[in-house]
């Protein structure tokens, strides 16, 4: 692959906190990396593991799952279940060898504009360096 | 209509012959090769080896390098081609056309599932190739490199080998051109209507070719202009593979004949039937691996079976003891009253058995006399309703009769 | 310390004692247990309630034709049972029983639960190639000096929790060389004491946990390091998964197997992963070939994700896969290394809660910041 490829980005943004926090960021105009596509779920509890497991077995470069600070969550305790599902997941990757620096979780509040853009910006980075996805050329999966 | 006897008139008489110098498998693929470039078909379905490895996956490929890698007729089939067409088009038609190569027990499993709304065979090329079946999983996995070696000689020697599953080596349904309808007795399927079309535009032939060489063998219209943009012509004279085929159907037929009355007397009578399913662990593997068992839950797996704890253990008391998981028998006849009129007897559920009980000679000895008793044979013809989604007024007087009374 | 029914019988005929003693007294109205179905070692877990088909019980036979567990589950998923009822089941069906009861598919109520120190079933195979009589024969040297019995299962061979928790009376076998001779039956709760009152054998007091089997356990955990480090031998990463997958026929046979997966219509079994011919079509213009049926890997994974925190490694995934893909030995790995970080042992305490599904507010706090 070239080194010129933009990474392909999956973000599950929870409406409350990290959407509003990226919309935020848009409104002020600060430089957003472009490699990131945005699917905005009410809760980030409400992010399947599979969603994750899903994006990545269908090629996208990296997945990242974003929402409100431990203690904020809009429905009291979405977030906690977000971050038992992450850290399930990434020890779960980690052991088949799959790559677990391509998913990460952010808590991101309402106002943390800045915050957003600079992990969005960071993790593309990191996924940058990681290369495309090796699952995109695989047939048998 | 049954089709099981075989006509030599009513079989096609002109196709492609076509030198496999390089080997059949190489000289089928190239063909298929060609059909992209020549855009007969936007994609194909094939089974394809994994590399690396020795397993066989269904691919549905566009790209002309994959198929160096793909084999019509590997020496197992892994999941029953009729299942992966249904994952491809259960929701809908393909917009595209593509070519689905598949043995004559999966193009005939095909044929039934679109019947249940399963399939949408729209746009679908359906190639059928003469089959002499394929060897037992078990024995594949155990030792795959002798088992390639005994699978190229079952290619040879056609019908004298008996390496292949039972269900193959008794099977009389190994090419489909001889089993297709007709619109009278008279014509051959070449000259069927649109509205009568058979379910396969192109048949490979094998046998009479000696490893030397295939016959393609349009079976429609659609099939003649397939070989046309494959710039093949399509008026050689088939009959050493007429010959060919009747002579190992009539062998078959034997075969097939002393094979089920031997077992019939093994599983006949309640005793010995149930001693059968003895080791039957209850895992459901022969019903999910089924091309026809379509149900996304099945009637046995669903609560509709779940008792309370009073009622097992009532039950139990009437005879001192109550095997569990419960209900063997009546998953192994219930399943098969619900699909044995449709079983092509492909054997994919023998298989699938972890326990090796003889699951597809079962089905398939009750399949025959079944489907014999209701004239139907499954999947070769597609406009002919199956049994139970039909009725005549005047039929089966003879179960209505009351019987003498004294 | 514990209170031990001594019958003076070796084990297997100790254990058919204990079992006849129970329903023939009435103490309980039904036992649960292998039953021989005929001469060529099939066996079918049985509920009986006249002592003369206890004749035919075979509670200590190293096969695992399905897990009791799973069993258990549906026989109460309606409701409890409301007569006393001995079922004799293996540790990691019995685990597989409370982590089913932990997610309410199931009750312990009114079961007088026999288990016994495990020395590992075989698989299934070994009854279709008629190697299981041999096997057998060795089972029980091989439990008596407490060594791994080759050709038993992988996972058996690499299971640590072969001594019972919740079990109301365990058969103690592993380490045991007087097993011809005796039969050691712990009693570990009170409901245990109560219900061998009477009993033919006489009580004495003993440790459960002896020099042999820490022994045993050691040599297990060594094999289950080699099990796991044979696994990284195809690699890791997806082309690791791919080649270990490569003959799935995606039959889910593992998944029914499974003694966790409870679910009655599977989420990958259901319209939620049907897809429509465009989206085949779509992805045949991104990739040069799509497999088919697709989803084999996501629904690997996926079904990992949905219940390995739970996984008793029992190896009946294993055993009923077709094409002999080493579905238990995976599990068990990621199942090993994430109960570890969850401080989560599947069955051991009926009042801890299963990690997928809950959480507590202090934990991970690195995660996210």
């Amino acid at each position: 692959m070239n080194d010129e490829y933009t990474p392909k980005i999956i973000g599950f943004l929870c409406n409350w906190c990290a959407y509003t926090g990226a919309d935020l960021a848009g409104v002020s105009r600060i430089q957003i990396t472009p490699s990131l596509r945005i699917i905005r779920v009410m809760c980030s509890g409400r992010i399947d593991p599979l969603f994750v497991l899903k994006g990545l077995l269908k090629g996208a470069d990296g997945v990242m799952m974003m929402g409100c600070h431990p203690g904020d969550c809009h429905y009291q305790k979405g977030n906690y279940s977000a971050r038992r599902r992450y850290v399930l997941l990434q020890k779960l990757f980690e052991d088949l060898g799959f790559e677990s620096e391509r998913i990460g979780l952010w808590w991101v509040s309402a106002s943390e504009g800045p915050r957003y853009a600079k992990v969005s910006s960071e993790f593309s980075e990191e996924i940058k360096k990681l290369g495309p996805n090796p699952v995109r050329e695989e047939i048998f999966i | 209509m049954t089709a099981t006897q075989i006509d030599s008139n009513k079989m096609p008489t002109k196709g492609a012959i076509v030198s496999a110098e390089e080997g059949i498998n190489k000289t089928i693929v190239d063909i298929f090769k060609k059909s992209l470039e020549k855009k007969c078909f936007d994609a194909i379905l094939i089974p394809v080896r994994v590399p690396e490895t020795e397993a066989y996956a269904w691919v549905l490929l566009k790209d002309q390098s994959l198929l160096d890698e793909a084999n019509p007729l590997p020496p197992i089939i892994s999941v029953q081609g009729a299942k992966a067409l249904r994952s491809l088009t259960k929701r809908g038609k393909m917009t595209q056309n593509i070519a689905a190569i598949l043995r004559p027990c999966e193009i005939r499993a095909a044929v039934e599932l679109s019947k249940l709304k399963q399939i949408h065979l729209d746009n679908i090329s359906l190639i059928s190739i003469d089959c002499p079946g394929a060897m037992p999983l078990s024995d594949y996995l155990a030792d795959p490199e002798k088992s390639k070696k005994i699978y190229k000689n079952v290619l040879e020697k056609w019908g004298e080998n008996n390496s292949v599953r039972p269900v193959c080596h008794i099977c009389n349904r190994f090419s489909l051109p001889s089993l297709l309808p007709r619109k009278s007795e008279e014509t051959s399927p070449v000259e069927q209507d649109e509205a009568n079309l058979p379910s396969i535009d192109l048949h490979i032939g094998l046998l009479g070719g000696n490893q030397e060489k295939i016959f393609l063998i349009p079976v429609n219209p659609k099939g003649r202009k397939i070989l046309e943009e494959l710039e093949l012509k399509s008026d050689d004279s088939l009959d050493i593979w007429q010959t060919k085929v009747s002579e190992v159907q009539d062998k078959k037929e034997k075969i097939r004949k002393e094979f089920n009355l031997e077992l019939k007397e093994k599983i006949e009578g309640q005793e010995k039937l149930t001693a059968m399913f003895n080791e039957c662990i209850n895992c459901h593997n022969c019903m999910r691996v089924c091309p026809i068992c379509y149900c996304q839950q099945c009637f046995f797996d669903s609560g509709a079976l779940t008792l309370s704890p009073e009622t097992y253990l009532s039950r139990s008391e009437k005879k001192g003891a109550l095997r569990f998981p419960l209900d063997t028998m009546l998953f192994h006849l219930g399943r098969m009253s619900h699909m044995v009129l449709s079983c092509v007897s492909c054997g994919v559920c023998e298989d699938a058995c972890p326990m090796s009980i003889p699951v597809a000679q079962i089905f398939s000895l009750v399949a025959d006399q079944t489907q014999k008793s209701f004239d139907y044979a499954p999947g070769i013809n597609k406009e002919e309703p199956l049994p139970l989604q039909d009725f005549l007024e005047d039929e089966f007087h003879e179960v209505e009769t009351p019987k003498e009374v004294n | 310390m514990s209170n031990v029914l001594k019958i003076k019988k070796g084990v297997e005929q100790g254990a058919n004692e204990l079992l006849k003693f129970l329903l023939e007294s009435e103490k309980v109205k039904g036992i649960f247990t292998l039953r021989k179905m005929n001469e060529n070692g099939a066996v079918s877990y049985s509920l009986i309630t006249h002592p003369k088909e206890l004749q035919n019980a075979v509670p200590l036979f190293p096969l695992m034709p399905v897990n009791a567990g799973k069993i258990l589950s549906g026989f109460t998923l309606k409701k409890a049972i409301n007569e006393p009822i001995a079922a004799v089941l293996r540790s990691c069906e019995l685990r597989a029983f409370i982590e089913l009861i932990k997610r309410t598919q199931g009750s312990l109520e009114n079961f007088l639960l026999i288990s016994s120190t495990c020395g590992g079933v075989y698989p299934l195979k070994s009854l279709t190639d008629g190697t299981y009589k041999e096997q057998v024969s060795q089972y029980w040297e091989s439990a008596k000096n407490a060594e791994i019995s080759s050709d038993i299962r992988p996972t058996c061979a690499a299971c640590e929790y072969f001594i019972p928790q919740q079990a109301d009376m365990t058969i103690a076998i592993v380490g045991k060389n007087d097993l011809q001779q005796e039969c050691s039956i712990f009693l570990n709760t009170k409901k245990g004491e109560e219900f061998t009152i009477g009993a033919p054998g006489n009580i004495v007091s003993e440790d459960i946990d002896t020099k042999e089997t820490a022994k045993l356990r050691e040599k297990r955990q060594e094999q289950k390091k080699k099990l796991f480090d044979e696994l990284e031998k195809n690699g890791s990463g997806i082309k690791a998964l791919v080649k270990t997958f490569a003959a799935c026929l995606s039959c889910h046979g593992c998944s029914k197997a499974c003694p966790i997966c409870y679910c009655t219509l599977c989420d990958f079994d259901s319209k939620t992963h049907e897809y429509l011919p465009s989206s085949h079509e779509i992805e045949l213009e991104q990739k040069e070939g799509i497999r088919l049926p697709p989803g084999t890997i996501f629904f690997h994974i996926g079904r990992m994700i949905h219940m390995v925190v739970s996984c008793v490694n029992c190896g009946m995934c294993s055993d009923v896969c077709p094409v002999n893909i080493p579905v238990s030995t995976i599990f068990s790995k990621v199942g090993d290394s994430l109960q570890k970080l969850f401080d989560y042992l599947p069955g051991k305490d009926i009042e801890e809660p299963v990690p997928f599904g809950t959480y507590k507010e202090e934990e991970f706090t690195e995660i996210g910041e």
